[in-house]
C-alpha cells in the first residue's frame, strides 16, 4: 500500500503518540521532546487537572522511580507511572506553567533576581547530589520559572544523555562535577552583559577543564556566590588592591561617611582654634603698641 | 493485554516475531535475511542508484538486482559490523560502491561511443541529495509494508472495522472526517472511533517495528531506528 509524503508525514506523528484509552489521561499537545522521551500535556479525568505526561522508551523505565525520589521544591513532583499497551513507559507530573529560563532571562531580571533563581537550581542540584543522582544534562531549557516565581529543575538525565555542547563537561565520565561544570555555565549564561567580575570568576572556576580545579561541590559553589552579596570576597578570585578598596568602601559607606564627617567638623575646629588665637595675639599687640 | 496487542509475545518489548538480521544470517539463513532486506530496501536502492548514477530505469534495475545478487554471494551480511555503522548506512555505503564500479565499468565498455547518462527527470526536478531520497525511499517502504501487514491482521482477526476508520481518517489526502461524522458513518459511538484509532495506530507502530527488527542487527539498533522515526 503506497503513501504520499503527506500522509507518510501523518502516519510518523500518529503511530508515535501515546495509546492513552486505559489510563486516566486524555492528550492534549505535545511540549517538549528530548533525545529519548516526548512530554505532552494531559487531562487527568478523575482529577479534572492538566498534567504533564512524559512518554519513554522501554529501556528507561527505571527514570520515573529515580525522579520520583528527588522529593524537593526545585524539582518537579510525580504524581503516578505506569505501562502503555506498547510497553512504552510513562510518568505523570505536575504541569509547570511559567517561562523556560532563556526565556525567562529576556525580560531582564535583575541581577539579584538572577542570582536567586541560579541559587534555586543549585539547591536542586545539591540535593540530588545527596542522593546520588546527577543531572548531566543541565541547560537554561532544561530549567523553568513559574508564574509565581518558583523555580524547577527538569530532565533530570537518567536517560543516558550526555549533555549539550555549551553546557557538557569535556569530562570523558560525568559525575557530581560535570554538573558544577553545567552549573558554571548556566550561571555565565545568565549573567548580563557587564557582570561584576567576581562572578564571572566564579563561572570561570566551576567550568575548568580539569574537574579538580573546579568547586568540589555544589554548596561549594553557592557560598561563593553568597559571599559576593553580602560584598565579601570570593575565593574564585584574588582581587586586586582597588577592587578590595572599592568593595570596603561600598560594604562600609556609613561608616565612613561618618569618619569623613567627623574628620571635618575636626578640621574646622581646628582651624576655629587657630583662628581664634591670632586674633587673640592681634588685640594683645594692638593694647602694647597704645600703651 | 489484549492478545492482538502481543504480536511480540508478552515479554517483547516489541514484537518479535521476527528474529534480528543478524540472528537470521548466523542461523544459516541468509537467503531469508536477505528476502527481508529486498523487500525494504528495493526501491530505495533502485532510487539511490538512479539518482546517484543518473541511470536511466532499466539500467537501475539490472544493477540493484545486481548488487543484492552480489551480496548474497559475498558474505554482505557476514562483514555488517554494527558498532561501526547502522545496517542502513552500512547497505547505502556497499551500494555506493557496488554501483561506483559498475558505472565505471560501463563507462570504459562505452569509451570512444561518447554515450554518457544523462540525469533523470526526477533529479533535475529536485534539489534533493541521493542520500536523502534513499532515506525517503526507506520511510516509504517501510509504512507501506507495515501498512499491508496491518489490513491484513486486521482482515484475519475481524477488525476490517477499525481498518476502515483508520484508512478514512490517518490514510486521507487532504481534508479528514470528524470523529462524529465517522461515528454517525459506521453507526458507533465517538469514543469508539477513538478507541479503535488508538488500537490501528498502536498496531501500525507494532509492524512497524517488526518489520524494522528484520533489517537491524539487534534491540539497540532496532531503538535507535524506531526513536529516529516518530515524529
Amino acid at each position: 500500500m503506497d503513501v504520499s509524503d503527506s500522509v507518510l508525514v501523518h502516519l510518523r506523528h500518529v503511530a508515535a503518540l501515546p495509546d492513552l484509552t486505559a489510563t486516566r489521561y486524555e492528550l492534549e499537545s505535545e511540549i517538549g521532546r528530548g533525545g529519548m522521551g516526548v512530554v505532552y500535556a494531559a487531562r487527568d479525568r478523575q482529577l479534572g487537572r492538566r498534567v504533564a505526561l512524559k512518554i519513554l522508551d522501554a529501556a528507561m523505565a527505571g527514570e520515573p522511580q529515580i525522579i520520583a525520589q528527588l522529593e524537593h521544591p526545585a524539582i518537579v513532583p510525580v504524581y503516578e507511572t505506569g505501562t502503555l499497551p506498547d510497553e512504552r513507559v510513562f510518568y505523570a507530573m505536575k504541569l509547570v506553567t511559567g517561562a523556560r529560563l532563556d526565556h525567562y532571562l529576556s525580560g531582564s531580571p535583575s541581577l539579584a533576581e538572577r542570582l536567586r533563581v541560579i541559587r534555586r537550581v543549585g539547591e536542586a542540584l545539591a540535593f540530588a547530589h545527596t542522593q546520588n543522582i546527577i543531572h548531566r544534562d543541565l541547560k537554561p531549557q532544561n530549567v523553568m520559572v513559574g508564574e509565581f516565581g518558583e523555580v524547577y529543575v527538569m530532565d533530570w538525565g537518567v536517560d543516558a544523555i550526555v549533555g549539550t555542547p555549551a553546557f557538557r563537561a569535556p569530562d570523558r565520565r560525568l559525575d557530581r562535577r560535570s554538573d558544577i561544570y553545567a552549573l558554571g555555565a548556566l550561571l555565565q549564561f545568565m549573567l548580563p552583559a557587564a557582570a561584576p567580575l567576581p562572578l564571572s570568576a566564579i563561572a570561570d572556576k566551576a567550568m575548568k577543564a580539569d574537574p579538580g580545579a573546579r568547586y568540589p561541590d555544589v554548596p561549594e559553589l553557592l557560598a561563593d556566590i553568597g559571599r559576593f552579596e553580602e560584598g565579601l570576597a570570593v575565593e574564585a578570585w584574588s582581587e586586586p588592591l582597588w577592587h578590595r578598596l572599592r568593595r570596603f568602601g561600598a560594604r562600609n559607606a556609613a561608616l565612613l561617611w561618618l569618619l569623613t564627617a567627623y574628620a571635618g567638623v575636626k578640621f574646622l575646629l581646628f582651624f576655629c582654634e587657630i583662628f581664634k588665637g591670632i586674633a587673640a595675639d592681634l588685640e594683645t599687640d594692638g593694647e602694647r603698641s597704645q600703651r | 493485554m489484549d492478545k492482538d496487542t502481543a504480536i511480540g509475545g508478552p515479554h517483547g518489548r516489541f514484537p518479535s516475531t521476527q528474529v534480528s538480521l543478524l540472528e537470521a544470517a548466523s542461523a544459516g539463513l541468509p537467503g531469508e535475511a536477505l528476502d527481508r532486506v529486498m523487500a525494504l530496501y528495493w526501491k530505495p536502492v533502485y532510487k539511490y542508484i538512479r539518482f546517484r548514477f543518473g541511470k536511466d530505469n532499466e539500467d537501475a534495475k539490472d544493477l540493484t538486482q545486481s548488487f543484492f545478487a552480489a551480496a548474497l554471494q559475498r558474505e554482505f551480511f557476514a562483514r555488517f559490523d554494527p558498532v561501526k555503522a547502522s545496517f542502513r548506512t552500512y547497505l547505502r555505503m556497499a551500494v555506493e560502491r557496488f554501483a561506483a564500479s559498475q558505472h565505471a565499468a560501463a563507462k570504459r565498455q562505452k569509451r570512444g561511443g561518447n554515450v554518457e547518462f544523462g540525469p533523470v527527470e526526477e533529479q533535475a526536478a529536485t534539489a534533493e541529495s541521493p542520500e536523502r531520497v534513499f532515506e525517503r525511499e526507506w520511510q516509504h517502504q517501510l509504512f507501506s509494508l507495515a501498512l499491508d501487514d496491518l489490513r491484513a491482521h486486521c482482515d484475519t482477526s475481524g477488525r476490517q472495522l477499525h481498518f476502515q476508520i483508520f484508512e478514512a481518517y490517518d490514510l486521507a489526502e487532504g481534508g479528514r472526517p470528524s470523529y462524529a461524522a465517522l461515528a454517525a458513518r459506521h453507526s458507533i459511538a465517538e469514543t469508539a472511533v477513538t478507541n479503535h484509532l488508538a488500537w490501528v495506530r498502536r498496531m501500525l507502530r507494532a509492524f512497524v517495528a517488526e518489520r524494522l527488527r528484520g533489517v537491524t542487527s539487534g534491540e539497540q539498533e532496532l531503538r535507535k531506528e524506531m526513536r529516529s522515526l516518530w515524529m
